[in-house]
């Protein structure tokens, strides 16, 4: 059945075009046997189209796809999956309801007389299966009880059962804290060892320069490189990924925060686990609050952001005056804007243009009587656009057809314009490409620069550093750590966090 | 696709750009034309002015109440209850009338009821986590138990001057219950371009945690929403009064699901977040004409039920391809 050559996977000449934009201009792509092959690229340059003609989900303009020695013009799902392509994603598209073993065997369920599942026998093969790959998971526990990372872990057992030889994972790490990763990572090795091929999908360079045999590199929907994974450097994959070098490591900024107070807590306790935080936040200042998951830093967060506002103990002051908001519109009043993580989810409307999602906490700055000034809003939304460098610069666009960066930055105008003095954000640069997040960052030292303050939640150690004054590591709900990013490298930082762990654990 | 279509579209839609094919917009106006241009040729009394007003006068009390849900829908809410809403008000209205002679307290007593049941439903929905469905489906069998106890089971008969007006009257030859209609429609498409309630009711369609991140009230926005679309079904209900002549306890029957369909046939979807009223006057058209043009092609009561059905249904499934 396997023809000779050692090729997987094979894409030779694949286009695509939205509306008369090309997506994908003639790439060429290949995955040996038993490789992990990186795929990089900012967001908008092609990857997520790429991965959907790879599974079959879109079909391509022209071109073709080569797998297990058969040419297709274009896939569709089930054919992606009967050749032998598996995609999982970075929260797997898997049922919550049913367990870990029916989702390993869905729709190959081993099957007794008369059609009845053989539930013994399945919970069997499925235990046999994930003892194979070295995976613990409760095949019995249904599965909307396990983390993401077992989930993923189901998800690729599935592809494994399903004798997937092409695996395809999008930001797989995404959601999986450091050990998570690195046991995905042992388990992607593991899996290349027995012949899979890997492709892997990623914001997180070094994960693939750690991993990948060979990397391609995507921009504006061409491929601009195929490099050696061993021979490659971060420097080097940033400068091809944006097309001009960059240098690897942030400026800091140059400003000092200013002396006087804004933000004070004093033995703040909280539902959500804050335990007895007593902390002062200068006026300009920039705090990165970090921690493992659980650890109080989004805890911290939804306290001053006044999501959390149920049984908050202990005192807090704002700019001189008590502060004790019963409301997330009462944080806002005083001018203290919360930026979610999930931005979909949470923080942008998509049915609504960029200027409407941009005005949406302020209206009543452009109203009267409950009339909305019109004119008035898309002309404040074209120049947040400007000031920001949204892209595109249409701000009667639907949010939803911008990019992640672009979406982000979005965000942020909302609570610019809202007058904000305070921003609390989660995970402020999170799956946004390398270009964005460097504004992003510019932006908020900006903002700081000009007297707001800055606290944000963070697990990207390179940029806890580059942007904090200030790095807050906590545990257990308590700030246990304050480091200076002056000097500090993301190894130490990391250690910082990760002994923590291990000391509470004794 | 031809120009004239694209351009009536065009107008329909807000300026903003072409984007992507907008398929289901035309797909009511192709249904509309298609069934102008059968009954026709089936029936050339249906272009008749004096049929086409008549068309206008049967919808009106529809078209009221499928403006008020309107709101409702692009908030991500929905009321069921507005069908048994409508008799209730229209049964207030009627027992004034009789019981003090005076049609201006009977007006206010109608819409005070429509208000009072919206206000309600408003607040059972924005404080519960039970979807809408349920809660107003409640409210509706409680409603229907009302109008009937409010009416002994019997018609409220004799309005005075209330059907003098939206029962016999005119202006310009256009009956008053047809500029009632144009009116409601005008108010809310104007409160969803023009005000903030407007905007907070597309927010909180859209994205509901978002809506709330950015410090909108959100739960005394669904309130006023409830209450907004309250008072336009205790409007339908005064003048469907006026046009009977008369209050019964099951003048709104079926009321609900006629303005649900005409919203969603409109463009509106179920899930919320985006939605014109243009549009939902579009569904209401579409469900007058369709009525009127079984009636003139001769097609029997039991027919007509099912073709309704069906035309609703493929409408409705069109439209989920925008």
């Amino acid at each position: 059945m396997q023809s000779e050559t050692p090729l997987a996977i094979q894409v030779q000449g694949v286009t695509k075009s939205f509306l008369g934009q090309r997506a994908l201009d003639d790439i060429h792509f290949e995955v040996a046997r038993g490789e992990v092959h990186g795929l990089v690229g900012k967001n908008g340059a092609g990857k997520s189209t790429f991965m959907k003609i790879l599974s079959g989900a879109q079909p391509p303009d022209s071109g073709d796809i080569i797998v297990g020695g058969q040419a297709f013009k274009a896939l569709n799902p089930a054919e992606g999956r009967a050749a032998g392509i598996a995609i999982v994603y970075q929260n797997p598209e898997l049922h919550l309801d049913l367990s870990v073993a029916a989702n390993i065997f869905l729709g190959a369920e081993p099957r007794m007389a008369l059609g009845i599942i053989d539930e013994k026998a399945m919970a069997r093969q499925a235990s046999e299966l994930l003892a194979r790959l070295g995976l613990n998971l409760p095949v019995g526990r249904r599965l909307g009880d396990l983390d993401i990372a077992d989930r993923q872990q189901v998800a690729i057992a599935k592809a494994v059962r399903e004798k997937a030889h092409v695996l395809l994972l999008d930001e797989p790490t995404a959601a999986l804290n450091k050990a998570q990763a690195e046991f995905l990572f042992n388990l992607i090795r593991d899996l290349a060892r027995q012949g899979m091929a890997i492709v892997y999908v990623s914001h997180h360079l070094d994960e693939v320069l750690a991993i990948s045999d060979r990397i391609t590199v995507l921009r504006n929907g061409r491929k601009v490189a195929l490099v050696d994974g061993k021979g490659a450097d971060k420097e080097g994959l940033i400068a091809m990924i944006v097309g001009r070098t960059l240098d690897a490591v942030e400026p800091r900024r140059l400003d000092k925060p200013r002396a006087e107070a804004f933000l004070v807590m004093d033995g703040v306790s909280s539902e959500g686990g804050l335990d007895r935080v007593s902390l002062e936040v200068a006026k300009g200042e920039i705090v990165g609050l970090t921690g493992l998951i659980g650890g109080g830093a989004n805890a911290l967060a939804a306290v001053i952001g006044g999501l959390d506002h149920r049984h908050v103990s202990g005192a807090m002051t704002l700019g001189g005056r008590p502060y004790a908001p019963r409301a997330v519109r009462e944080a806002i009043a005083r001018g203290v804007l919360f930026i979610p993580e999930d931005m979909r989810g949470r923080g942008l409307v998509m049915s609504l243009s960029i200027a409407k999602n941009i005005s949406l906490a302020a209206l009543r700055s452009l109203s009267k009587l409950g009339w909305l000034k019109l004119a008035k809003e898309t002309g404040v939304a074209t120049a947040m656009s400007e000031q920001l460098d949204l892209n595109p610069r249409a701000p009667s666009r639907e949010v939803r057809f911008l990019s992640g960066g672009n979406q982000r930055k979005a965000l942020l105008g909302r609570a610019i314009f809202a007058d904000g003095q305070l921003f609390v954000l989660e995970e402020p640069t999170q799956g946004v490409d390398v270009e964005s997040q460097r504004q992003i960052h510019d932006h908020l030292r900006h903002l700081a620069a000009k007297g707001a303050t800055i606290v944000f939640v963070s697990t990207d150690l390179e940029e806890l550093i580059a942007l904090a004054d200030r790095i807050l590591v906590l545990r257990g709900g308590r700030i246990e750590q304050s480091l200076s990013p002056e000097g500090l490298d993301p190894q130490q930082l990391l250690a910082a966090i990760q002994t923590q762990s291990t000391r509470s654990l004794n | 696709m031809s120009s004239p279509a694209a351009t009536v579209a065009q107008a329909i839609r807000k300026p903003g750009g072409l984007r992507t094919l907008d398929i289901g917009r035309y797909t009511l106006l192709i249904v509309l034309l298609l069934i102008v241009v059968v009954t026709a040729i089936g029936n050339p009394r249906f272009l008749s002015v004096n049929n086409l007003m008549n068309i206008l006068f049967q919808v009106s009390a529809l078209g009221i109440v499928a403006s008020g849900q309107t709101i409702l829908l692009i908030a991500g809410g929905l009321d069921l209850s507005v069908g048994a809403a409508l008799s209730v008000a229209g049964l207030a209205t009627a027992l004034t009338i009789m019981s003090t002679g005076s049609v201006t307290l009977g007006i206010l007593a109608g819409v005070a009821a429509g208000v009072v049941v919206g206000t309600i439903n408003g607040m059972l929905v924005a404080t519960n986590r039970a979807t809408p469905f349920i809660i107003t489906l409640g409210t509706m069998t409680f409603l229907q138990g009302v109008a009937i106890l409010m009416s002994g089971g019997s018609p409220i008969n004799g309005t005075g001057k209330l059907f003098d007006v939206f029962g016999l009257g005119d202006f310009l030859g256009v009956p008053w219950p047809v500029y009632a209609m144009i009116v409601s429609i005008l108010a809310m498409f104007l409160i969803l371009r023009f005000t903030t309630l407007g905007r907070y009711a597309f927010a909180i369609g859209g994205n509901e945690e978002a809506a709330r991140l950015s410090g909108i009230p959100v739960r005394r926005i669904k309130i006023a929403l409830y209450a907004l679309s309250g008072l336009f079904v205790g409007a339908a209900g005064v003048i469907l009064t006026g046009i009977l002549d008369s209050g019964l306890p099951s003048m709104g029957t079926g009321y609900e699901l006629r303005a649900i369909a005409a919203v969603v046939i409109g463009g509106t979807p179920l899930i919320g977040g985006r939605g014109t009223v243009i549009g939902t006057l579009g569904g209401v058209l579409l469900l007058g004409l369709v009525s009127n043009s079984m009636n003139l092609l001769g097609v029997g009561a039991n027919f007509q039920s099912a073709v309704l059905g069906l035309i609703i249904t493929a409408a409705v499934l069109l439209q989920k391809k925008t």
